[in-house]
């Protein structure tokens, strides 16, 4: 049976476009059949997150408009022929796209694939409602600052008055050494304020900047630790218990900051 | 900030301070009350008071909202002017 699932966060620039390339490139990696698709119209970045630019004919609208099949439009991954993505229109508005017609797409797509995996775009508009529209259970990226978990929280209230059931969170971008200086939220912190299910917690990680300049996702890097906490977070989502572990690069900080908080911890990895 | 100060914790560390404002900030993102509905609340308040306790003070009224763990609060600090006759 195919999920459906929208990687949303309410405020821009937290990774959910990085989130949805490197959670969709690992399911591949695990064997599974994975649609990508980008729901931020007129604002399309997943394609050169996946380094997929150059090969763009048709777009999510032409399928919606009908001047192309749903198979003209999707573009096969370079590395994984399983992985498809289903770019935006780069030209047109949110307004191109009804909830109905997402619903519609996500239905074409389920017959084809284990996973689709919904990029949203950033904001409480249409465009975020499009994109959960289709979707039977939704992450909530976000990062440990204020503003990103002000607007994480207006976006879990919204999934559940949408009826999408309970989102599970992506904490993005921690630096563990700053948590333990006492200069960033915990992950216990933005827990205990969202009171929501985590299904990871991301380091940050320069590694994925520069993937991200060639193209490349950081799933692909086995010395990256962004990339291992994103195949980590792939595995939950296909329902493995993987314990959490934060890889930083000071050995033995981890158990540290996380042991007194009753997360399982593997012990820290270069 | 010196190790010592960090030790015993003399000046509030930054993450900390981040909590505190976000919780403020989501009690008053979920409860929707406006600066504008909290000072006609407070003018109100201090009517009905006025009503019981003659020496309310309306301008000095305070009220604040505040997170709880299990539930949220809606706080008045409302200072009485003393007057010779009570001391």
């Amino acid at each position: 049976m195919s999920r459906v699932i929208t990687i949303s966060s309410g405020k821009g620039g937290v990774g959910k476009t990085t989130s949805t390339a490197n959670l969709g490139t690992a399911l591949a990696m695990q064997g599974m059949k994975v649609a990508v698709v980008d729901a931020d119209i007129g604002l399309r970045n997943l394609d050169v997150v996946l380094g997929l630019e150059n090969r763009i004919v048709y777009d999510l609208v032409d399928v919606v408009e009908g001047r192309c099949r749903l198979r003209q439009a999707l573009i096969r991954d370079k590395h994984f022929p399983d992985l498809c993505l289903l770019p935006a229109a780069q030209t047109r508005d949110k307004d191109a796209v009804t909830s109905d017609d997402m619903i519609a797409l996500t239905n074409q797509l389920r017959a084809e694939f284990d996973y689709v995996l919904i990029d949203s775009p950033a904001g409480i508009e249409a465009g975020f409602r499009n994109a959960i529209a289709g979707a039977d259970e939704v992450l909530i990226v976000t990062t440990p600052e204020v503003a990103a978990v002000r607007d994480a929280d207006r976006i879990i209230g919204l999934v559940e008055a949408f009826d999408k059931g309970h989102p599970r969170l992506i904490l993005n971008r921690l630096k563990p050494r700053m948590v333990s200086r006492g200069e960033m939220m915990s992950i216990e912190d933005v827990l205990q304020i969202l009171a929501i299910e985590l299904i990871g917690v991301v380091p940050d990680d320069e590694l994925i900047v520069t993937s991200t300049n060639r193209g490349e996702v950081a799933v692909l890097d086995r010395g990256s630790r962004a990339g291992r906490a994103f195949s980590d977070i792939a595995r939950r989502l296909a329902g493995e218990d993987v314990p959490l572990t934060v890889f930083d690069d000071s050995p033995g900080l981890m158990s540290r900051i996380f042991g007194a908080f009753g997360f399982r911890a593997r012990g820290s990895e270069r | 900030m010196s190790f010592l100060e960090t030790l015993f914790g003399k000046r509030t560390r930054s993450s900390d301070i981040a909590r505190d404002r976000l919780l403020t900030v989501l009690v008053h993102d979920r409860v929707k009350l406006t600066p504008d509905m909290l000072d006609q609340l407070k003018i109100e308040l201090s009517a009905v008071i006025a009503r019981y306790v003659p020496a309310v003070d309306a301008g000095a009224i305070e009220v604040t909202l505040l997170r709880g763990e299990s539930s949220d609060h809606l706080k008045a600090d409302i200072p009485l002017r003393r007057t010779p006759h009570n001391l």
